[in-house]
């Protein structure tokens, strides 16, 4: 685009503008992350006046002491759940619906699609009384609970993001599995499946940054012991407790690993929201 | 968008054209007889896991919105006999209802506000990536990478920033320094009060209702968390506005305003409707950003419906006032689903065949 009749004028000003929103725009992540390394007393003093002499990681050691621990284990718990769940369903399922006629398709893919607009709080308000109909609730089945319900909302997700990833397999390469005699587990195993890797790994990302962000429904359904990092937070966050120290750490530690995730793999979660995004 | 769909679909078509016979896969695929089952083998456990925690629940939603019931003795539709049936009083209570109007004033704020920061500012940073020749994709990631970032994080995040002791909270630092930090401003109906970001930053008086901007300072965090999906869908867009019709228009002695108001932005409609639609969803949807930081207060400056509901059903368990919490729930969803019913029949057109 930059060709010769560009003045160099509007290049510096595009980059410029550029650069200036992009700083802007990682200020709050830069504030929780100094104010989470320095000690509250230089925090206090403004953590602009960058005094790296005092950076220090015992906040996060102290908020992990005071119970931060408990909770990031239960939000590795309930997200590898989920997302296995999710996965493992939603393939078998997707599949289906991209490369197969049967009764009931276009009603059944409806009523998944909905999952994607409806909000939660459509099932959220009898799901206590029924987690205790099912023996759900008071125990590590929370656990299984919780990855049932994010499975239902992700339900919509799986088949229409999966499904495109099915969809874009040409027919010959399953045609000729056929005519070599492969029964559908074959063709679906051998070659659907490696074939949709990518997408699946790109789904697995976005579900596991949905269901790890997740705080309405684990505020909700769980218990004190099962609670996930975000109501962790939520709970620690208080303005009438000095405590930003500890906050900021905790909240460090709740955004560190979908961004690592993120990092390691923004091709593929790009990828995927585009897919989801912009298929319509 | 619609560009890319009729160039990458095509490609295939093509080739499934060409090569002879054209191929019938659904009634080869019955053909095979024997495996009919398979389908419903395979969607079996989806199916299963979504009609119990989700078709399920929402029909009792629905169902115990007609009965007066709190959460200490749930509605249970196989015991009758402790049904109180109260017909449409709970619809009827809740439209009449102060709290109500004041959360669903707030929730439309957000429907307003929301989605034109997002469409707006994911525009400009699309349209200048599209326009720098290089390091374009470093400056998308940095835009997108608030888009992990939980929204309760982002509440405390951004509960620092606006921290109202300006030697604490950076937002309040800068204005200390540029001397307007505690000013107290009337232009007509609109009252600012830069610096108590979330306890009262300022008012717009319309007449009939009192526009809290305290709603503003919430709305940004969520802004902050949810551009990034604008500006991926936006630049994917772009991508597809052919270099020809640039130059073409730059060779007719069109500028850059010109050729982004007349080429670009034409040729994004469809992303931007899609970012619209779903900035619309998101904004309905709203808890987490007003539960962590401000709980809807102060007083109920803040309220959306759907921390509302969350509150008559949960927060005040003695109170029989969860068949009032599933009317919100079922009028919130209604909402939502004909806002976005339009938007539902676009995806089912595209659905996988």
């Amino acid at each position: 685009m930059t060709g010769a009749g560009r003045s160099r004028r509007t290049v510096v000003l595009l980059y410029g503008s550029l650069t200036v929103l992009a700083l802007v725009w990682l200020v709050p992540v830069i504030s929780a992350a100094m104010i989470s390394v320095l000690p509250l007393a230089q925090t206090r003093a403004g953590w602009w006046n960058l005094s790296f002499a005092d950076v220090t990681f015992g906040n996060f050691a102290r908020a992990w002491d005071q119970g931060l621990s408990q909770y990031v284990v239960n939000s590795f718990l309930i997200t590898g759940l989920s997302v296995a769940l999710t996965v493992a369903a939603g393939t078998l399922a997707a599949y289906a619906y991209a490369r197969m006629a049967f009764r009931f398709k276009a009603t059944t893919f409806f009523l998944l699609i909905t999952t994607m607009i409806v909000p939660v709080q459509i099932i959220l308000i009898p799901m206590l009384p029924w987690f205790r109909t099912l023996g759900l609730n008071g125990g590590p089945q929370e656990y299984l609970g919780i990855a049932l319900v994010h499975t239902a909302f992700g339900a919509g997700w799986a088949v229409f993001m999966l499904g495109a990833f099915f969809t874009t397999i040409p027919e010959d390469l399953l045609e000729a599995a056929r005519i070599d005699g492969a029964g559908w587990f074959e063709v679906f195993r051998r070659i659907a499946l490696p074939l949709a890797v990518p997408g699946i790994v790109s789904f697995a990302i976005i579900d596991f940054v949905f269901v790890w962000n997740d705080l309405l429904l684990a505020l909700t359904l769980l218990g004190r012991d099962h609670q996930p990092l975000t109501v962790g937070l939520a709970n620690l966050q208080s303005p009438h407790l000095a405590q930003d120290d500890l906050v900021a750490a905790g909240s460090i530690m709740a955004i560190l690993p979908p961004l690592l995730l993120f990092a390691a793999l923004n091709r593929f979660y790009v990828r995927g929201l585009f897919a989801g995004a912009t298929k319509g | 968008m619609a560009s890319r769909h009729a160039t990458a679909p095509s490609v295939q078509q093509e080739a499934a054209r060409t090569q002879a016979p054209p191929p019938r896969p659904r009634a080869a695929r019955r053909a095979g007889g024997r495996e009919r089952y398979v389908p419903y083998l395979l969607i079996a456990p989806l199916l299963a896991i979504f009609a119990a925690f989700y078709l399920w629940p929402a029909l009792v939603t629905v169902l115990s919105s007609f009965f007066r019931w709190g959460l200490l003795r749930p509605w249970s539709p196989v015991e009758p006999e402790r049904w109180n049936f109260v017909g449409l009083a709970n619809y009827s209570e809740t439209l009449t209802d102060a709290s109500f109007w004041n959360a669903a004033l707030n929730t439309a704020i957000w429907l307003l506000v929301f989605p034109l920061l997002v469409a707006a500012f994911s525009l400009l940073v699309s349209i200048l990536i599209w326009n720098v020749a290089r390091g374009g994709a470093v400056f998308r990631t940095t835009f997108v990478l608030p888009m992990t970032i939980s929204l309760a994080a982002a509440g405390v995040i951004w509960s620092f920033v606006y921290n109202p002791d300006p030697q604490v909270g950076m937002l309040n630092a800068v204005l200390d320094k540029l001397g307007i930090l505690g000013a107290d401003w009337r232009l007509g109906p609109l009252e600012l009060r830069p610096g108590a970001w979330l306890s009262d930053p300022g008012v717009l008086d319309l007449g009939f209702a009192d526009i809290r901007l305290t709603n503003l300072a919430l709305i940004v965090p969520a802004f902050w968390v949810f551009t990034g999906f604008g500006v991926i869908t936006l630049t994917a867009g772009l991508t597809a506005v052919s270099y020809e019709l640039v130059e073409a228009a730059k060779v007719d002695g069109a500028n850059a305003w010109q050729v982004a108001r007349h080429v670009l932005v034409p040729a994004l409609r469809g992303p931007l409707v899609v970012v619209v639609v779903v900035s619309v969803i998101f904004a309905l949807r709203t808890f987490d950003i007003v539960y962590v930081m401000t709980e809807g207060g102060p007083a109920q400056d803040t309220m959306v419906l759907a921390l509302l509901l969350w509150q008559q059903a949960f927060a005040f368990l003695d109170t029989p006032q969860a068949g009032l919490a599933t009317a919100v729930a079922v009028l919130l969803s209604a909402a939502l689903v004909a806002g976005s019913y339009r938007y539902l029949r676009q995806l089912l057109a595209g659905r996988p065949r």
